[in-house]
């Protein structure tokens, strides 16, 4: 296959200069996903009313040198909101923190913060970073539950990318798995706050779907579709007044319903 | 004599001039209709999106085809080598509701006499001064990642991916100019943020 990735570069180019004229947002960046950044907490419905950041999780973008965890931008108030009660994830003495790069900048230094001193610097030299970012930092000196400040800071612009990662240190073990602990901070029951979002019901839906996989949702043959259900291959639902079988097994989301679109998923009976 | 030259003429013409507004019309009638009458369509590709379009609609569907054939590849991998199984069913549900995707994409662009690949057009990059998430480098990682890292790999690109899917639908929803394009579009934004709810939720579990 003929590689023809330069034209969206092209027209992200174009794209980026048009809408910082208009002040949209701005396209592409990256954030931390695991242990889940605030950011990443509002995207995944974990904690909700977030406003726009949830859409755009990777766009905490702000001049090089805050230390808040917006880096001063006045869009994303939002996560310097210490009465949210952002639930922290329990690591070990080192955290392995993962990012999510949704445009390849550029990159000087990755820099890590606790209590506003800088607890590991990544030094970039300015190269695009590789497939997938993840640094382990040392955590030891501290213990119980801190706030890391994770800062992008991008080589080739006077910007960085912000992530504020409430983490609760000193878990079992000396070293941390690299995929969050799934006990993180039971204490804040982080569940319950899907369930007080009025602006997005499938959003809870969905979390009861993803967080239990062992699917204790089974649907009845015929029952109406719904978002946030673990669908099996065979299984029936009626949608709109039309039956379907599932022909792809799948937890189902916001346009995936059955019909026209997702023939793929739904087969009409 | 002139005048028989006349009615031979519209008879001639006859035919392609109801071959054309047979065109039309079904064209013009397809598109809402598509919208409500499921039983009707039985296969996605029988989808279309009329005869009016922009220049941000054909963008928007070159861009999005580009990053699903890359999606399909990631996705293709993920099927085959990711441990748990609710990423292999992601994986496999996204395989195919983005297969089916491409196809109608593809026929639209055909439609509208428009490429559905991309032309290569390296030095306007610059201006943004960033490279989007994915690229042949970092699916080929994909491929040779160590098991154990692979799901937290695969899940922080195509995270990446997808979020840029859902940029590119902004995009169309707010410049684009055919309407099932844009109905096309509210439906990625909703189904890839939904998707990165999903995989935010299982890198976190």
């Amino acid at each position: 296959m003929r590689r023809k990735i330069a034209y969206p570069l092209a027209t992200l180019g174009m794209v980026a200069s048009t809408l910082a004229v208009a002040s949209s947002p701005a396209l592409a960046h990256g954030y931390v996903s695991s242990p889940p950044s605030r950011q990443a907490l509002c995207a995944a419905g974990t904690v909700a009313n977030c406003g726009a950041i949830q859409f755009e999780p990777q766009s905490v973008e702000a001049p090089k040198g805050s230390k808040q965890c917006n880096g001063g931008n006045a869009n994303f108030t939002v996560l310097n909101d210490e009465s949210r009660n952002w639930p922290a994830t329990t690591v070990g003495k080192s955290a392995t923190f993962n990012w999510v790069l949704t445009a390849r900048h550029r990159t000087a230094t990755w820099v890590y913060y606790v209590d506003g001193a800088a607890v590991a610097t990544f030094n970039d030299n300015n190269a695009i970073p590789s497939a997938t970012v993840s640094h382990t930092v040392d955590l030891s000196r501290f213990s119980g539950r801190k706030t890391v400040l994770a800062v992008w800071n991008i080589g080739d612009t006077v910007n960085a990318f912000y992530n504020c990662v409430d983490v609760n240190i000193g878990g079992s073990g000396s070293t941390t798995p690299t995929t969050a602990p799934t006990t993180a901070a039971p204490t804040t029951a982080p569940t319950t706050a899907p369930t007080t979002a009025p602006t997005k019901p499938t959003a809870t839906a969905t979390a009861t779907a993803t967080t239990a996989p062992t699917r204790t949702t089974a649907p009845a043959n015929g029952t109406a579709w719904a978002p946030g259900v673990s669908y099996r291959t065979g299984d029936v639902v009626s949608y709109e007044g039309v039956s379907y079988q599932c022909r792809q097994g799948h937890t189902s989301i916001r346009s995936w319903e059955p019909g026209i679109w997702t023939l793929a998923l739904w087969l009409p009976l | 004599m002139k005048a028989r030259h006349v009615a031979a003429l519209v008879v001639a013409a006859a035919p392609f001039l109801l071959g054309a507004c047979g065109t039309a019309v079904d064209k013009k009638e397809a598109a809402p209709a598509a919208t409500t009458q499921a039983q009707n369509v039985k296969n996605v590709s029988e989808i279309t999106a009329g005869s009016t379009f922009n220049d941000t609609d054909v963008m928007f569907l070159q861009m999005l085809i580009d990053n699903q054939q890359q999606g399909q590849q990631m996705a293709q991998i993920a099927a085959k080598r990711a441990g748990r199984p609710e990423v292999v069913e992601l994986a496999k549900a996204v395989q195919v509701t983005q297969a089916d995707e491409i196809k109608m994409m593809t026929n639209w662009l055909t439609e509208w006499g428009k490429p559905a690949t991309l032309d290569e057009r390296t030095s306007l990059h610059a201006d943004h001064g960033g490279l989007p998430a994915t690229s042949e480098k970092e699916i080929a990682a994909l491929k040779t990642m160590k098991k154990a890292q692979f799901e937290t790999a695969f899940l922080n690109l195509f995270l990446g991916h997808q979020h840029n899917a859902v940029e590119f639908a902004q995009l169309e929803l707010s410049k684009g100019g055919n309407e099932q394009a844009k109905a096309f579009a509210e439906r990625v934004k909703q189904s890839r943020s939904d998707q990165v709810q999903q995989m935010l939720k299982l890198l976190a579990g």
